[in-house]
């Protein structure tokens, strides 16, 4: 029991690492800030609550489990959001967007642009 | 001479007298003025002695290559050196943990063994921080106090005084995501902030660090929902008010305390049961004291460098 409670923990843990090492690399090596959004945001939900449901299995259901949980549900909430805001931000400010990437409905960036003016 | 009459009206010396003598309006005057009219006569005046100047040649490609080697040099040199300095001290550092060093002294034996009876905090961080060494605290509280005031001094913006109507700056429109999630997670993180102040003696934590989180809760309210929304319990009047209350009632109970102490005379407050909220006498009014002005600076500063007002 105890080698198999290591063995999912150190696996969750890998795969967490494997995760979160994907995100830097693309935050590194995409081009613009929306795909680097997209590297980070994504990918650090799914990588942080791996690693901290691996740290959950080393450690044993005890109190420490509930505040484990509290940290991915507070991180689950604020990430996503942070991403949101920057590429809003991010959308309203570049005026090459379309040049950058495939816009699939320019009505729409232009409508956001206005609205912030 | 000629010339330091001409600059005499534009120089920050004349610029001061004049604020002494004729207050704000006149010298936002004065200034407004100087910048609509540059001055032309000054430079008329000034160029006949000028030619006595060479005219500055471009320099040429050999030379800015010789430059720049030399700068390349220089600053390399005064890394290296900076690097040797830095490695030479650190080599003569004691031992990480070694008996002899010099924090092993007295002093420190002293927090660990009777810390917690002298101060009845179960928290020893806090327990020296602001009972043996809260001297040291009140000071940085008021280093802190006095950079916001340095900083609402130069940031906030002149034409919006108290009993204005109209909010400078430009006020972004608000997310309709950023506020159902504030909704759920300003009231979490006020309540974390306060909890982190309030169990100072208790757990780690203490005043810095939950004023620093219940600023971030107010810096997440003010710019999910707007500043009107802020504004209604939070305004420069409430920032003045809780850091004077909070820093008055800071340096006056531990000028009761420190004279007691010092003089041998009878304090009525007491250490109380260890582990207990209401305990270690002064610690929990001191954490919130400094809690309290740490949050208002944190969201004060935040206020004027955004908008120029809190």
């Amino acid at each position: 029991m105890e080698w198999f409670r290591f063995a999912l923990s150190a696996a969750l843990t890998l795969f967490g690492l494997f995760v979160l090492v994907s995100a830097v690399l693309g935050v590194f090596r995409f081009r613009y800030a929306l795909s680097r959004i997209h590297a980070a945001a994504l990918v650090d939900t799914l990588g942080i609550l791996t690693m901290l449901c691996g740290l959950m299995v080393a450690q044993g259901f005890s109190d420490a489990t509930w505040k484990m949980l509290a940290v991915v549900g507070f991180l689950w909430l604020t990430s996503p959001v942070a991403s949101h805001l920057i590429g809003r931000l991010e959308v309203t400010v570049n005026d090459d967007l379309a040049e950058d990437m495939a816009v699939a409905d320019p009505a729409l960036v232009r409508e956001e642009k206005e609205s912030e003016d | 001479m000629a010339r330091l009459r001409d600059d005499w009206e534009h120089s920050p010396w004349r610029n001061f007298l004049r604020w002494l003598r004729e207050g704000d309006d006149a010298l936002d005057r004065a200034m407004i003025a100087s910048l609509d009219a540059p001055a032309p006569e000054l430079r008329e005046e000034t160029a006949p002695e000028a030619p006595a100047l060479p005219a500055e040649e471009p320099l040429s490609e050999k030379r800015r290559r010789r430059l720049r080697a030399i700068y390349i040099a220089l600053s390399v040199l005064l890394c290296v050196g900076i690097i040797g300095v830095l490695v030479r001290t650190a080599g003569s550092l004691p031992s990480f943990g070694g008996a002899e060093n010099p924090a092993n002294n007295e002093v420190s034996r002293r927090y660990i063994e009777q810390g917690l009876q002298e101060t009845g905090a179960v928290n020893l961080v806090a327990g020296m921080i602001l009972d043996y060494r809260a001297f040291d605290t009140l000071g940085e509280s008021n280093v802190l106090f006095a950079a916001a005031c340095a900083v609402m001094l130069l940031l906030r913006a002149l034409g919006w005084r108290e009993g204005g109507t109209e909010l400078p700056g430009h006020e972004p429109h608000s997310d309709i995501i950023l506020q159902k999630i504030s909704m759920v997670l300003v009231p979490l993180i006020l309540l974390y902030g306060m909890y982190v102040i309030l169990n100072g003696h208790l757990s780690p934590g203490g005043g810095f660090s939950g004023g620093a989180v219940m600023g971030a809760g107010l810096i997440l309210c003010a710019n999910a929902f707007g500043i009107e929304v802020t504004r209604r319990f939070f305004t420069f009047r409430t920032f003045q008010l809780v850091s004077l209350f909070a820093l008055s009632f800071y340096a006056l109970s531990k000028a009761y305390s420190f004279f007691t102490g010092a003089n041998g005379l009878h304090s009525f407050i007491t250490a109380g049961t260890p582990g207990r909220i209401f305990s270690a006498g002064l610690i929990p009014y001191l954490n919130l004291a400094v809690g309290l002005v740490v949050c208002c600076t944190m969201y004060g500063l935040y206020g004027v460098f955004r908008r120029g007002d809190v």
